[in-house]
């Protein structure tokens, strides 16, 4: 069965504190895929929780990427998406809201979208916090209770 | 009811839904009203390759998928079937990653019409990851299983040669190649896991030596009572796959050594 989770749980995980590791510059490179670059970084929350960060980009249009934060149930497969931060790829619709954007968006679990059977994440908001791969996710980490290391191996946000 | 009226609203939803915005010479974005499960529309491109037109996703749907399935898995299996009798289906073409569809004599209404169809129907391969699972966990498992054991110490479907010549208590797999081999066992269904119950048992009236290993897809929606004796019998289990790789590898690799 699909896991749901009320707003207030959605809040609890996002506020989370998720110590990184010092050497999660390095984990977070990405791998060529097919037509795209990819990584994927488990990350254990102060309370327990498990969390992924799953980031990709396109390796023909580097505007087309995501950078996702996941949550993943306690004896569960299910991967929970949280939050997405999306390049300038393609239209965004919001069924509740009637609403259609095209640009820079940040996906966010939502109630409301689960209640009516659609994916958590379906709710989205444009954004002109970031408009490379690189800054949406220091946005990401910003907006998302992450610490970072001390003193990070590599330098943060450069050739990621 | 007035069907000129109807039709004419038919048209005009579905015009002007339909978009060409410039992004650089010889490049514009396609916007079309129809969408990915999660709200997001689908990625189009009409661009100018070596003088002649094509519709690009510039490998969005692939990426895409990803969000919620190996890569891989996109290449094996019902998934990569689906994939191919697609692009055949539509004329459409995979360039190492990026599905395209090249514009002849000018036909661009016909080609973004099968370019679009082709689109949803690999899209749809989401639903067989969320809703059809059941039918694709063995490809995943025996995928998983190729990557992490080596072909020679591996053997799929394996049965007791002496004590089971008519394969009667099959094991998914069997790992090889220690004075206790590993008998794995994948459980998507509480039939499966009584089986599996009743084979390790076996196995262990036999007197045959092995370490027992169960890779559950859902280990929630096995029944209690069903768990219960299995978990009595089985020396190491997972609850779920794609949860555990790193950990099921880990186990499995310190088991082999």
């Amino acid at each position: 069965m699909a896991l749901t989770l009320s707003d207030n749980d959605i809040n609890l995980l996002i506020d989370e504190n998720k110590p990184l590791p010092a050497d999660f510059m390095t984990k977070i490179q990405t791998r060529p895929k097919k037509g795209h670059k990819e990584s994927e970084l488990d990350v254990n929350g102060a309370n327990g929780s498990e969390f992924r960060l799953i980031m990709r980009q396109s390796l023909f249009n580097p505007l087309d990427f995501s950078v996702i934060l996941a949550y993943r149930p306690p004896k569960s497969s299910q991967l929970f998406r949280i939050r997405r931060y999306n390049g300038k790829s393609h239209e965004h619709t919001n069924f509740i809201e009637m609403e259609t954007f095209y640009g820079y968006h940040i996906h966010m679990a939502t109630e409301r979208y689960q209640e009516i059977g659609a994916r958590e994440d379906t709710y989205a908001q444009p954004t002109d916090r970031f408009a490379d791969y690189q800054q949406a996710i220091k946005c990401m980490l910003d907006d998302c209770g992450f610490e970072l290391p001390i003193n990070p191996q590599g330098s943060l946000f450069e050739d990621i | 009811m007035n069907v000129d009226t109807i039709e004419r609203d038919f048209r005009e939803k579905v015009s002007e839904k339909l978009k060409l915005e410039s992004e650089g010479i010889n490049r514009y974005r396609v916007f079309t009203p129809f969408l990915f499960e999660d709200g997001d529309h689908l990625s189009v491109i009409l661009k100018k390759e070596d003088g002649y037109w094509v519709l690009t996703d510039e490998g969005h749907t692939y990426m895409h998928l990803t969000y919620d399935l190996d890569e891989k898995a996109l290449q094996q299996g019902t998934r990569q079937k689906i994939i191919s009798n697609t692009l055949s289906m539509f004329s459409v073409q995979d360039r190492g990653g990026e599905i395209l569809i090249p514009i002849q004599n000018e036909q661009y209404g016909n080609a973004l019409y099968s370019y679009i169809q082709a689109l949803l129907k690999i899209t749809d391969i989401s639903y067989l990851s969320r809703e059809r699972v059941r039918s694709t966990f063995m490809e995943d498992f025996r995928a998983f299983m190729e990557e992490t054991v080596p072909a020679n110490r591996r053997d799929f479907d394996w049965h007791h040669q002496l004590h089971d010549p008519e394969g009667k208590y099959p094991v998914d797999c069997r790992i090889n190649g220690m004075s206790r081999p590993v008998l794995v066992q994948a459980l998507p269904n509480d039939d499966k896991t009584r089986d599996a119950t009743i084979t390790f048992l076996q196995y262990e009236k036999w007197g045959v030596p092995f370490r027992s290993l169960a890779i559950f897809e859902d280990q929630e929606e096995i029944s209690r009572k069903v768990l219960a004796r299995f978990s009595d019998i089985c020396e190491k289990q997972f609850s779920s796959l794609g949860a555990n790789k790193d950990r099921i590898k880990r186990f499995i690799q310190e088991s082999m050594a």
